[in-house]
């Protein structure tokens, strides 16, 4: 079988399989908290107005936050019970987040949930209006709302729908336990985007580390029209967009461009799944599969309600084991720090991994030996040692003529340099301060 | 040796010398460009540090746009009264009135040990990095972050970091500006040199969570309001501000703050 990939890329914790061997064979299983702590920005877009006030009663799936805006998604409470609190919260952003704390009574009592039973007879035009109601956005890390994706501008033909299902990122394996237990929701998922949109080729891209789940996904295509299995060489960062379209379609979305620019909108695998649950049986996303990993006792891929906080799905998993040093939201390639565990998950949460204090100690730099390993390894093509210098020297316009905004945050560069420099933390200082200047 | 010919390529040379030379005084005759002569004269009087503060590529950009009008004579943040007069004159326009000088000051006490930590920031040493992770490592969301942004920025080595708190050498700045625009937090104001009783903080979040996330936070209690016969304080969003236009500098503020976030300094 052909296998795609992209020029450049890297292989983390390679000796010791992307770090994914702890959790890759562990069923998925259900974790649900006393309480849930829902942020109101979870999405990129405004954030959403809440709803309700402390002392009042939720059941699952009511919707607690209004959606604001274009982009502006609902939020649904993920357990049912008693509110109280709303107020605002530091959560990962920069600022704090608007959050309701939902006390959970274990009732488990939904609101009415309306579907259309199956994909292939739900209306087409009524696909996305039922997107846009179950507040679904990108739950592979970026929660750009799903909705907005599937609104492509007049004028911008889409030919193909791909999923993502490359999970190249290291330590993560809840994309990998999904397409392995619930192939069939991925494809309903695919079948409901591709109907929305008109687009006659969807292709759900693995990686080939995943054997397992490319054969669940290959038997679950069988007799669903237009639908495809691309199987992708294993390397990092293999599942980040632009790399995924031009392994899979051989095209490059040009500089400052989108996925749409070259006719290809790039879903999650996990998106899919939340789709097809809002187009079958009308339910909004109020939980997701998370991989809390790590220095845990019991490493596990957890179906977590959202707003569950990190120390509750610790706690699910049996505790720390010894003493944490650094705790992500999502895997450690570009995972965000938390600043301690009291934070919550979000839709875009695809993994909680624990390090040790020891693993977690952060390296000197040194000199740059100009060796070019960066060079070779940066999928965008860039050359990190340079822009590196020119961005902390601070000449900015320079920088950006030699396109550091094309950089996409992988940290190849800073994970191959020989002398441990912030290459990829160089360049993310540098695109921050470009957005403030603009 | 053969001498004629060396006096051959001499000539030859000096010759073609002789001729391109005078090509080239004809054309720089016949092809000039007038050049306005105030330019290198506003350019002298400029400082010339070409820090950029005046929103121009450097002091000789400013001086072409001075002279052809885009800019005015007092554009320049860093030469203050006395550039622009010297200006003014070249130019042969009134010269702009005297403002009181400005300097860059830091608007929190929030050093390390009197702001609380939230978690240790261990990565690329950059403010706004720091800030939009989780709110920054300080638990004051409007406090110096401390990873010196301003100092990278200033031109004139007025800024430095002392224990995580950025400090302005009020001998070095010239008001340029940089600092404050490049601040994450909006912790740095340019407020006139006299201005020595200040308020060193703009926490907005209420008495309570000002003082769980700093020692000296401003709690908006008003005892310094009550206090001051000029009316020169004032207690908007959360934390006290004092007009240094009405402030006489008498001190009384200072002696009642309880949080002891209002300091008197030594006027230069």
């Amino acid at each position: 079988m052909k296998k795609h990939t992209f020029a450049g890329g890297i292989h983390p914790l390679h000796g010791q399989h992307e770090g994914k061997a702890a959790t890759r064979g562990k069923p998925v299983r259900e974790f649900v908290s006393d309480s849930v702590c829902i942020p109101m920005d979870m999405h990129l877009g405004a954030p959403s107005k809440p709803l309700v006030r402390k002392g009042d009663h939720v059941k699952i799936g009511q919707v607690i936050g209004e959606a604001v805006g274009p982009r502006g998604i609902p939020v649904h409470a993920s357990v049912s019970g008693l509110v109280t609190e709303v107020g605002l919260k530091q959560q990962l952003l920069s600022n704090a987040s608007m959050c309701v704390t939902i006390q959970n009574d274990f009732a488990d009592e939904w609101v009415e949930c309306k579907g259309f039973g199956n994909v292939e007879t739900a209306p087409a035009d009524k696909i996305v209006p039922a997107i846009l109601a179950a507040g679904i956005c990108g739950m592979g890390g970026a929660c750009f709302p799903t909705h907005a994706k599937l609104s492509p501008p007049s004028g911008k033909r889409i030919q193909t729908i791909l999923l993502n299902g490359a999970e190249c990122e290291t330590f993560l394996t809840s994309d990998h336990r999904l397409m392995l237990e619930t192939p069939g929701r991925v494809v309903d998922g695919l079948r409901a985007a591709m109907r929305a949109l008109g687009v006659g080729r969807g292709v759900i891209a693995i990686e080939d580390n995943k054997p397992d789940a490319i054969d669940a996904m290959q038997r679950a295509c069988r007799g669903r029209e237009g639908v495809e299995v691309a199987v992708l060489k294993t390397k990092y960062p293999q599942g980040g967009e632009k790399q995924l379209i031009q392994a899979v379609t051989g095209r490059e979305v040009p500089s400052g461009g989108l996925p749409m620019d070259v006719g290809v909108v790039v879903l999650n695998v996990g998106t899919a799944a939340a789709i097809a649950d809002a187009v079958v049986d009308g339910k909004p996303l109020i939980s997701r599969i998370t991989t809390v990993t790590g220095a845990v006792r019991e490493p596990s891929n957890l179906l977590l309600r959202i707003g569950t906080l990190f120390a509750d799905a610790v706690s699910g998993c049996g505790g720390y084991d010894g003493e944490p040093g650094k705790i992500f939201a999502g895997g450690s390639m570009t995972g965000v720090c938390a600043p301690d565990d009291s934070v919550s998950m979000t839709k875009a949460t695809n993994g909680i991994v624990v390090l040790t204090e020891k693993q977690a100690r952060s390296q000197t730099q040194l000199p740059c030996i100009r060796c070019g390993r960066c060079v070779d390894a940066c999928p965008a093509g860039l050359m990190p040692y340079r822009l590196m210098h020119l961005c902390v020297s601070g000449d900015l316009d320079q920088a950006v003529k030699e396109n550091v905004k094309d950089c996409i945050l992988c940290g190849s560069c800073s994970y191959i340099c020989p002398a441990k420099r912030w290459l990829a933390a160089s360049f993310k200082n540098a695109k921050e301060q470009l957005a403030r200047r603009s | 040796m053969n001498f004629t010919a060396i006096l051959y390529a001499a000539l030859a040379l000096g010759g073609l010398g002789v001729l391109f030379g005078a090509v080239l005084s004809f054309a720089d005759k016949k092809f000039a460009v007038p050049v306005d002569d105030r330019i290198p004269r506003v350019r002298e009087a400029l400082p010339g540090a070409n820090c950029g503060a005046c929103g121009y590529a450097g002091c000789d950009a400013l001086a072409a746009a001075i002279v052809s009008g885009d800019a005015r004579p007092d554009d320049c943040p860093v030469g203050g009264a006395k550039c622009a007069k010297a200006i003014s004159e070249i130019m042969g326009v009134e010269t702009p009135q005297e403002e009181e000088p400005l300097v860059a000051k830091v608007i929190c006490q929030g050093e390390v040990g009197v702001s609380k930590h939230r978690y240790d920031y261990d990565g690329f040493p950059s403010c706004q990095m720091a800030s939009s992770m989780a709110g920054g490592p300080k638990k004051c969301p409007y406090a110096c972050v401390g990873l010196g942004d301003c100092v990278q920025v200033c031109k004139f080595d007025a800024i430095k970091v002392v224990n995580g708190l950025a400090v302005v050498d009020e001998q070095k700045c010239t008001a340029c500006g940089l600092c404050a625009k490049v601040c994450p937090r909006h912790s740095i104001r340019l407020s006139p040199r006299s201005a020595t009783v200040m308020v060193h903080c703009q926490n907005r979040d209420s008495a309570r969570q000002a003082r769980e996330e700093c020692m000296k936070a401003c709690i908006a209690c008003r005892r310094c309001v009550k206090e001051c016969k000029y009316d020169a304080i004032t207690v908007d969003d959360g934390f006290a501000y004092i007009d240094p236009e009405k402030c006489t500098r008498c001190g009384a503020c200072v002696k009642v703050c309880p949080m002891g976030c209002i300091k008197m300094l030594e006027h230069h």
